[in-house]
């Protein structure tokens, strides 16, 4: 095998920085927070919490695997994390539901009955 | 291992954009759940076979559906304007996302870590799971975590029964007999 080919391949099998990781879930972090704060269907502001929140466990798995501190103790936070988003979905659907059956909308800029 | 990194964080961060910019609510979900997907390839990727798992049960499975669910219960027609999904604080928003972004990965780029390597975490479902029990020395905090969790996912599941249940003689369709 040339040395050439051989160093493209060291390259392409080398380790990736921790840096990648988290520049990744910060993106997807700000892309959530886009969507939370532009979007009118409520249920749409709800998926972009969900990728906020998955943005957070990706950060958290990765400092697991990279810190030699964290013991890997962030997986277990991240199973805690999914935990806790899925009882936020549950709970937030059916305040979006009795919501949509007493208004007849889930745009959220028309919901403003607890406006002061 | 460049080339599956290059191809998750696209696959990841387009739908996530798909998500945001998408006028129709269901491509809205389906790009959610290609997200969802992206992330599990990352959690392969580091070391964390197990929660990958999870993460495709729960959020590719469950969360979508539930969520396509709510759809099917609240939405109209698919809008025709894009500026109509959108509200007031479009360009204020987004400057607000671009800065967070900005920031945050400014500064996890600039921090030093220290010695960071691949592969400190707990491969092994046994050692994970010892972990998540809080048997291991050193993750005690996680008995009382696992304990709260539970009760907060029972008393969800009977918040979500008890907000959205049907009143007798209440709301938009009344079809249904008591």
């Amino acid at each position: 095998m040339p040395p050439q080919v051989q160093q493209v391949l060291d390259t392409l099998n080398a380790e990736l920085p921790l840096e990648g990781y988290l520049v990744v879930g910060a993106i997807m972090f700000a892309i959530g927070a886009w969507g939370a704060l532009i979007r009118r269907n409520a249920v749409v502001v709800f998926m972009c919490v969900e990728l906020m929140i998955n943005a957070v466990n990706l950060t958290l798995v990765a400092f697991a695997d990279y810190l030699p501190g964290a013991r890997g103790l962030g997986q277990s936070y991240a199973v805690l994390v999914i935990a806790i988003a899925a009882a936020e979905v549950a709970v937030g659907l059916a305040i979006v539901l009795a919501v949509f059956r007493s208004r007849r909308t889930v745009n959220v800029d028309e919901i403003n009955s607890m406006k002061g | 291992m460049i080339v599956a990194f290059a191809f998750l964080a696209g696959m990841t961060l387009v739908s996530a954009m798909g998500v945001v910019i998408s006028r129709n609510v269901v491509h809205s979900a389906l790009f959610m759940s290609g997200s969802f997907l992206g992330v599990a390839g990352f959690f392969v990727m580091l070391n964390a076979p197990a929660l990958a798992a999870f993460q495709v049960l729960i959020y590719v499975g469950a969360v979508t559906v539930v969520i396509l669910f709510g759809i099917m219960f609240t939405q109209k027609p698919q809008v025709r304007r894009f500026r109509t999904i959108l509200n007031a604080q479009r360009w204020a928003g987004f400057f607000v996302a671009a800065g967070v972004g900005a920031f945050l990965a400014f500064i996890l780029s600039i921090q030093n870590w220290g010695a960071t390597s691949s592969g400190n975490g707990t491969r092994g479902v046994a050692a994970f799971a010892r972990n998540l029990l809080g048997v291991t020395q050193g993750s005690e905090i996680f008995t009382l975590l696992f304990e709260v969790a539970s009760v907060l996912l029972l008393v969800a599941v009977v918040a979500a029964i008890v907000v959205s249940r049907r009143k007798t003689g209440e709301g938009v369709d009344r079809g249904v007999e008591e």
